[in-house]
Formats: C-alpha cells, structure tokens, sequence
C-alpha cells in the first residue's frame, strides 16, 4: 500500500519531466519555422537527437506544406490546421510553440479554411535537411523496436550519406540489440562502397554476425557484374553463412512452434489417456470439453470487459407461450492491467466449468456403459453432436474473438529464433500440469484410490473403496484437463463450436502411440507426434500432406510395437 | 420361438422386396404426376439414397455385430467406390463442361489441357467398376493384413481406422490428387448411354439398387449361416478360444474385413448417379460414425437391423432438418445417447426387450399382492435372475 503514493510521484515526476521536454521542443521548433538562413538549419538539425513525436509530426507536415503562418500583427505565429472540418470547411488551428488551438482577444477559437493562411516555406535543400533530421528523430524514438525500424530503413537505404548519421547514433545508444543493429546498418551501407577494402570488410562482418537482413543486397551485389572478384568471394562467403543460419532458425523456429503444438496436444490427451487410458471409456466428448475451456475463457474474458448475453428462442409453446432460455452476465468494464489479468481468472475457471460438464457426463450417460467400452464411444458422439450444437446456438456459428492479455502477445529472440510469449507460457504450463498430474497420481490417496479402481474395478469394490464416487471424480479431472487445453487453445488458435473435433483424432493417436494407461508413454508420443508433425509440415511444404505423412508413421509404428511405446505388460489376456 | 422370429423377418424382406422392386418404381412410372398414387422422382432419388445408405449399414454390421470389429472406415470404402464410378460418370460428360472442353472442367481450372494418364482408362465403364472393386479391396487387403496381424482389435482397431479415413480424407480435400478436391465431382450427365436427369433412369438405378441391396443381404444371410459364419461370431464372442482352437483368426478377420469394404465399395458406386455429387465430405470420420449408428439403432448382430436402422434415422434426419434446422443434431445426439444405454439391441430387438420388461413388471406384481397360492417355485425362479442383473 505505501508503495502506490511513491509510484504516483515518480510516475508525475517522468510526465513532468517529458512535458518540459516537450514545451522547449516546441518553442525551438516555432523558431525554426519563422528564422531563415543558417539560424535555421543550425535548429532543425538541434531537433535530430530529442526523439520527440511532436517534431517528427510538425517537421513532416511542414515538408508537406502542412505548416501555416498566422500573421497576429505582432509577429508570425506558425500552426497546423485541424484534419477535422466544420460544416463551412473550415478548421482549428493549433499553434505549434504550445500545441493549445489559437485564441484571439477574446479567447475565441479562430478558424480558418484551406487557402486562408500562407504556408511556411521550404526549399529542396530545407526538406532535405528536415529528412534527414527526421531520420535521427526516428533513431531517438523512445522505443527501442521503433530505433531499430528506423536503423534498418537507414540500412536498407543504400545512400553512403547516411553512415555518419548511424556512427553519430552508435555512441549515444543504449540497447544491446540496436547497436547490433546499427552495426549491420553501416556495413550494409559500406557494401555499396566504391572502395574494395571497405566493402569486403563490410560483407565479413555481416557474413560474422549472421544478418538475415542484409540477404537482400549481398544478392543484389552477387549479381552486378561489376563487382571486383575478391568482393564477390567475400559476398558470396558472407551470403551462405547467413543463408545456413536462416535454415538453422527456421528449423529451430519449427521445433519451437512443434514443441507448444505438442503442449497442447499433450494436455488435451493427458485428460485423455485418464478417461480413456485408465478407464476405458472412449469419450468422443472429449474435444467438446477443450471447446467448455475455450469458451469459459472468452465468457471471462467478455465478464471483464461488456459483459455476456445470449438469448435463444425454440420453435415450441408451452400454452401459447414460445419457449427459450437466455442468460446476462453484466461486465465489470475493467481495464488496465486488472482487465489483463482476466486470463489468470479463466485458466481455473475453464478448469472447473469442463470437470463439471465431465461429471454430469459421467452421471447422466457413462456410468452406464462401463462394461461396454465400444458403445460409450457412440453414446458420447451423441453428446458431442448434442454439445457442439449448444455452442452454436450459444455463441453462433463463427469462431469468436478471444483477445491474449498483453503480457502473453509479444515475443523475444534467442539468436534470431523467435519465441511468443504465449506459446512459452503453454509449453511451461503444460510441464506443470504433468507434472502435477503425476503427483495426484502416484502421492495422493486419491491417485492410490484412482489407480486400483483402474487396475482391477472389483476388487477395489471388494475392499471397500467406493467405485463409483471414484470412477466421477477420475472422469471430472480427466475432461477438467481438457478444459485447460482449451484455455491455452484460446490464446494460440481459433475458437469456434468445432474446435473439439480438429484435436479429437490427434489426441486418441497420442494416447495409442503412447501406450494406453501409460502417463509417461503420453508425454512422450505427445511431443514427438507435436514435433514430427511441424517438421513434416515444413518439409513437404503443406500442412495436409505432414499430417497424412504422420497418420501412416502411427499405423505403422503400431505394426512394430503394437501396444504403444510404453505397454503395460500382463499375464492376463485382454 | 427364435423360428418365428426368422419367419417374420422373411416375411419382412419380402415385403420390402415387392414394396422397392414393383410397387415404388411402377407408382413412379405409371400414375400420372397428378394422381394421388403418384410417387415422385424426388422421393425414389430419396430411397434410392437410403438403399445405399443401407449396404453401408450392412457392412457396418458384418464386422460389428458379427465379428466384434468395430470400423470406423467403412465411409470411406463406401466414398472409394463413389469415387471409382464419379470418375466414369465424369468422363461420360464429355465437352457438355461449363468449359465445353473434353476433360472435366476442374481440370481446366487447374489448368491442364490434355487428360492426365490416369485418369484415361476410366472411359471404360468396365474398367471404373473393377477399380471400384479393386482399390477399396487393395486398401482393407493392406490395411487389414497389417493390423490383425499385429493382433490390434477392440477400441485400437476403431481409432486406427478412423485415422485411416481422416487421413485419407484430407488427401482427397488436397486439389493435386487431380480428383476435383474440396468440391469433388457433380454435374454429371450419361450413364451407360442414358441420361442421368432422366426419370427413367432414375427408376432404373433405383431398381440397381434395390436388387444389390436384396443380393447382398441374401450373400451375407448365407454366410452367416455357413460354418465360416460359426467361427465369425464366435471371434466376436471369444477371440481368445478361437485362437487357441487352432483357427487363424486372423486371416477370417482379413476375410471379412475385404468382403465389407467391397459391399460398402458397392453402395457408394450406385449411391453417385442417384444423389448427383460426391466429394471428400463424404468420407469424413462423422460420416462412418453415422453408419455405426444406423446399425445400433436397428440392430446388430441382424441383418434386417442396419437396413431398418439406415431407413429409420435417415427418415429422421430428413424430416428433422427441414422441420427443426437449429435443433436436430440436438434431436439425433439425443437419440443416439437413448438408444445406446436404454436399447442395446435396437429396434429389432425392442418387442424381445418390451416382453422382457412386461414379464419383469407382472412378477414384481405377483410377488407384491403376496398371495400364497401363487408364491410357485417357478414364479421365484424368475424372479431371482432378473434382480441380479
């Protein structure tokens, strides 16, 4: 608590700070506009390393003619007129030494049309020098990802002018990854040096750091016959290195992309390998149960922001009255960081509301159908049918929009391999929930209870475990992970009332490769089939044809060792 | 009691036969349009569908009710066969294209300009049905071989098969296959020299149909009755012992398996110039899941059941979509849950179920009125089993 007071003075102290930054901006940027001759160049060019956002927009309006002059009697007063018009076409103008809209005696806003006013007047060289001013203007923008655009722009520029203007950036800046950026820049300028010596120690340096951005133009140079030959060896040097340090990031970026796949892929199947696994029950629901956790996600997420409601007439009366069933959840209208954190509320949520779902599933129709394995499978397709059809009754046919929190968009680089913050989050969540799930397992009397039902459902009866209470609770927990999936799902992929079924066959492949009954045989199968597939996506170049390529490698696999990787082995016959 | 049943399913088909062989196509043909008799051509495209639907159903049975084998593929031998005889029918259009080119007008846009190789021999009618035999049997020849020998059954032979059909779904969706992709084949218009679009035509193939229909239930009737049939059902009831008896399972399991895929081969092959359209939709892994269901609520282990069964829920289906758009896959979820856990013997096997019920009922009501004179030894004997279920 004591510390929000302190937040709010440090946060008034950098507003402050900026705002003063800002009023002497603008004051010399007035004074630009009004002085000439050399005065005048001298300030534009003072402008280049404050990074501000107001001279970037006064000083690019002002190469567009967009600058005007108001003559107040007592000196010209430099303005930019308002985009916005009144019904007479004319506009505010707003003064450029305070950013307030221009006042006349009487504090009255003055108004003026298009042709009113004289501009402010540039020549070719001016607008030169404001280019270039701008372009240092770009390179001290506060953020360093804007920097680095404006660095690589420069890069790209192929204008040896501009080498000075990055060397003079070099020393004031800060950020690691700019530097390295600005370095690059420079050498991609210097490879259109005249000078061979200069050009041939550019291509090594870019050949040496690997700069998938300077591709382009060592191409380009490869390709002019002009080019001295020990440049041309350089360049060519240069180029495949950068060319086997794109396949290598791509291939790790596909391993990545794989890996979070896998994730997904292995909490939908760990759920599963519980049901289906542990208990024999073959719940073709199960992809409908991802669609609850998907769905809660987007419900909490719309509870954070305008709230929910559906309503839903059926074509029957009841005494004349037409039947239907809606429901409003008000929103809370939250933003900020509290509004972000929505998604921290929904992982437990969709957890909770897909085990619910789970056990009214296994109380209204599975308990009936232990013996019978192979019908479960048709009784459960009509749950599915049934539920899918709920969702688009409930949340209409097209797959709704379900906004990451911020702190999840985002991603950061490890060697130019880039990693999403929320494909991370899933691959660690997913560790956790095996993790977790191993622990309920094997060190809790539930996990004990759980397994000897499992293994041997009558003579757990027999010593007095209650069977059924804990074939429901095996049942919520393993849909109750599904729902998870879901939650994850949200972030990484669509969600629509079919969501369920794209996921349903992958993950009963998982769990058969795996090995039935077997966790660890799970999460095994689970990352290689998650990994296998976006590697053969990548390889045979289409997405249908990975995906073929890895359902024939299962029916194959399973000829080799037919009880999975990881087959429990029994005397009993099956 | 178990004669009487087999004489009322007799009686059943036959009545079924005279209905689709001589009444529907003469109330189609004779009666004029505005005669109440009249049967129209939509409804004898609609049966003929469902007759179709029913050779589905019945592979779905041999192998389910029969022989314990629960495929979820069957759609796709049933799409195979659509397939062999729309590539026929394709060819059979001619320059009539929306292109007016000589090959099919998917090609065209894809931008070919001579027929692929493959594509060629299938001007041949003979040559298109005895792919329709040969591919779907190659497949489950391959498939099957592998997978029973490797002794994968129950629940792992469903899921297998079902990926086998998801995977060869996506590979017909794929437009490189050269088989028309997502949109798969339509507009056709000669079949054998007569035009598709003609009711007369219609009448025939209905009648196609429903001869195969009676011909492979006679087949399979008989098979079920021969010895092989014997050791069928009982690999369905204990593998186990079969095995151990010295039988390889194995290769009656292939048998069948094959034997399935070409009736379910047969039906998608007439199924095509009725409905007018076949594309990769059709083999979709809901689609083999639907035929499952067909056989549940009719009735496996019969088969009169899975024709009953594809009649009854596709009838359903028709009429809920029209009636309910927004409800009946709510209708038909529903359906399949009831029918599942309250009548696992299906529709066939309601009047046994309904008299077991009945014989249930008046027990526990002789047992409650608690008269003496009637607390028999037989009357407690009945009583005991049924409480222990």
């Amino acid at each position: 608590m004591r510390i929000f007071p302190a937040l709010v003075i440090v946060l008034s102290l950098v507003l402050s700070v900026h705002a003063q930054d800002e009023v002497a901006v603008r004051d010399k940027l007035a004074k630009a506009i009004v002085a000439d001759g050399v005065d005048r160049q001298k300030m534009i060019v003072e402008l280049g390393d404050t990074g501000s956002k107001v001279a970037r927009e006064v000083l690019t309006a002002w190469t567009r003619d967009g600058v005007a002059l108001y003559d107040s009697g007592s000196g010209k007063i430099p303005v930019m007129l308002e985009d916005q018009t009144d019904a007479d076409g004319k506009s505010r103008a707003i003064r450029v030494d305070t950013g307030k809209f221009l006042v006349d005696d009487k504090k009255q806003e003055l108004k003026f049309g298009a042709n009113d006013l004289n501009s402010a007047d540039t020549d070719a060289a001016l607008r030169g020098l404001i280019q270039q001013t701008l372009d240092s203007l770009a390179l001290s923008d506060p953020d360093p990802n804007s920097r680095e655009a404006a660095v690589m722009k420069l890069g790209n520029s192929a204008k040896l002018k501009n080498v000075p203007v990055l060397e003079a950036r070099l020393a004031n800046e800060t950020d690691a990854e700019v530097k390295k950026s600005i370095a690059e820049a420079v050498a991609m300028l210097q490879l259109g040096s005249p000078d061979p010596k200069v050009q041939i120690s550019a291509a090594q340096s870019l050949g040496a750091t690997k700069a998938m951005g300077s591709l382009d133009i060592l191409n380009a140079l490869l390709a002019n016959k002009a080019t001295p030959p020990d440049v041309l060896k350089a360049a060519k040097a240069a180029a495949d290195a950068i060319n086997s340090h794109i396949t290598a990031v791509n291939l790790y970026g596909t391993v990545f992309r794989g890996l979070s796949l896998g994730s997904i892929l292995l909490i939908v199947a760990l759920g599963l390998a519980i049901t289906f696994g542990l208990m024999g029950i073959i719940n073709m629901a199960h992809g409908e149960m991802i669609a609850i956790g998907a769905y809660t996600t987007y419900v909490v997420q719309n509870i954070f922001g305008t709230g929910f409601a559906f309503s839903i007439n059926l074509p029957f009366h009841f005494f004349g009255h037409p039947l239907g069933f809606g429901l409003k959840l008000p929103g809370m209208n939250a933003t900020g960081w509290f509004y972000e954190s929505y998604f921290l509320f929904a992982i437990p949520l969709s957890f909770g509301m897909a085990a619910l779902a789970g056990l009214a599933l296994e109380r209204s129709v599975i308990r009936f159908l232990y013996r019978r394995p192979l019908e479960s499978l048709l009784a459960t397709w009509g749950v599915s049918l049934v539920m899918q059809q709920l969702f688009r009754m409930v949340f209409g046919a097209n797959n709704v929009q379900v906004s990451s929190p911020r702190w999840l968009m985002g991603h950061f680089s490890l060697s130019d391999v880039s990693l999403g913050y929320n494909r991370v989050f899933v691959i660690v969540f997913a560790v956790m929930i095996v993790v977790g799930t191993w622990l309920l397992l094997t060190k809790t009397p539930l996990g004990l209870l759980i397994r000897a039902v499992m293994q041997n459902r009558d003579m757990a009866s027999c010593m007095g475990v209650r069977t059924a209470r804990v074939n429901m609770m095996t049942f919520a927990f393993g849909s109750g992970l599904a729902g998870l999936a879901g939650a994850f799902l949200s972030q990484i992929g669509n969600v629509g009332p079919s969501m369920g079924q794209s996921y349903i066959v992958d993950s009963f492949m998982t769990v058969v490769v795996g090995g039935v009954g077997s966790i660890v045989g799970t999460v095994y199968s689970a990352i290689g089939i998650g990994t296998s597939d976006q590697i053969l996506q990548q390889v045979t170049g289409s997405p249908v044809t990975g995906k073929i390529v890895v359902l024939v490698c299962i029916i194959l696999f399973l000829q080799w060792k037919p009880g999975g990787l990881f087959s429990i082995r029994s005397r009993s016959l099956d | 009691m178990r004669k009487s049943v087999l004489k009322f399913e007799y009686l059943l088909v036959g009545v079924f036969a005279l209905l689709f062989l001589v009444v529907l196509p003469c109330l189609n043909a004779f009666p004029g349009p505005n005669s109440w008799l009249h049967v129209s051509d939509f409804t004898i495209t609609l049966y003929g569908k469902y007759l179709c639907y029913a050779m589905l159903a019945i592979s779905v049975d041999l192998l389910w009710g029969y022989t314990g084998l629960l495929s979820l593929g069957q759609a796709l031998f049933f799409t195979l066969g659509g397939y062999m005889m729309g590539m026929y029918l394709m060819r059979m259009i001619g320059d009539l294209g929306q292109y007016h080119q000589q090959i099919p007008d998917f090609l065209v846009f894809l931008g070919w300009s001579t027929l692929p190789a493959f594509w060629k021999p299938f001007n041949h009618f003979a040559f298109a049905m005895l792919m329709a035999v040969l591919l779907p049997g190659v497949l489950s020849g391959i498939f099957g071989y592998l997978a029973f020998r490797s002794r994968i059954r129950g629940v792992y032979f469903s899921i297998l098969t079902q990926a086998l059909t998801y995977a060869a779904c996506l590979l017909f969706f794929r437009n490189s296959l050269l088989l028309g992709g997502n949109n798969g084949f339509t507009d056709f218009k000669f079949v054998l020299g007569h035009d598709v679009r003609e009711s007369a035509t219609q009448r025939g193939l209905f009648v196609a149909t429903a001869i195969a229909l009676l011909g492979v239930y006679v087949f399979c009737k008989w098979l079920t009755t021969t010895k092989f049939g014997k050791v069928q059902r009982a690999i369905r009831d204990s593998e186990n012992r079969v095995l151990f008896s010295g039988y390889s399972t194995a290769n009656f399991k292939l048998f069948i398996f094959i034997l399935a895929a070409l009736i379910a081969s047969l039906g998608g092959v007439l199924y095509v110039p009725q409905v007018g359209i076949i594309n990769p939709g059709e083999m979709g892994t809901e689609k083999s899941l639907e035929a499952v269901v067909w056989v549940a609520v009719g009735g496996r282990g019969t088969l009169i059941g899975p024709v009953i069964g594809a009649f009854a829920v596709n009838a359903i289906k028709s009429w809920a979509t029209r009636a309910y758009p927004d409800l009946w896959l709510i209708f038909l979820g529903t359906m399949f849950i009831l029918v599942t856990i309250f009548m696992p013997k299906g529709i066939v096997g309601l009047p046994a179920q309904l008299r077991g019920l009945a014989k249930k009922i008046a027990a526990k009501m002789d047992g409650r009125n608690g008269e003496p004179k009637s607390v028999g030894v037989d009357a407690a004997d009945t009583i005991q089993p049924a409480k222990s279920e």
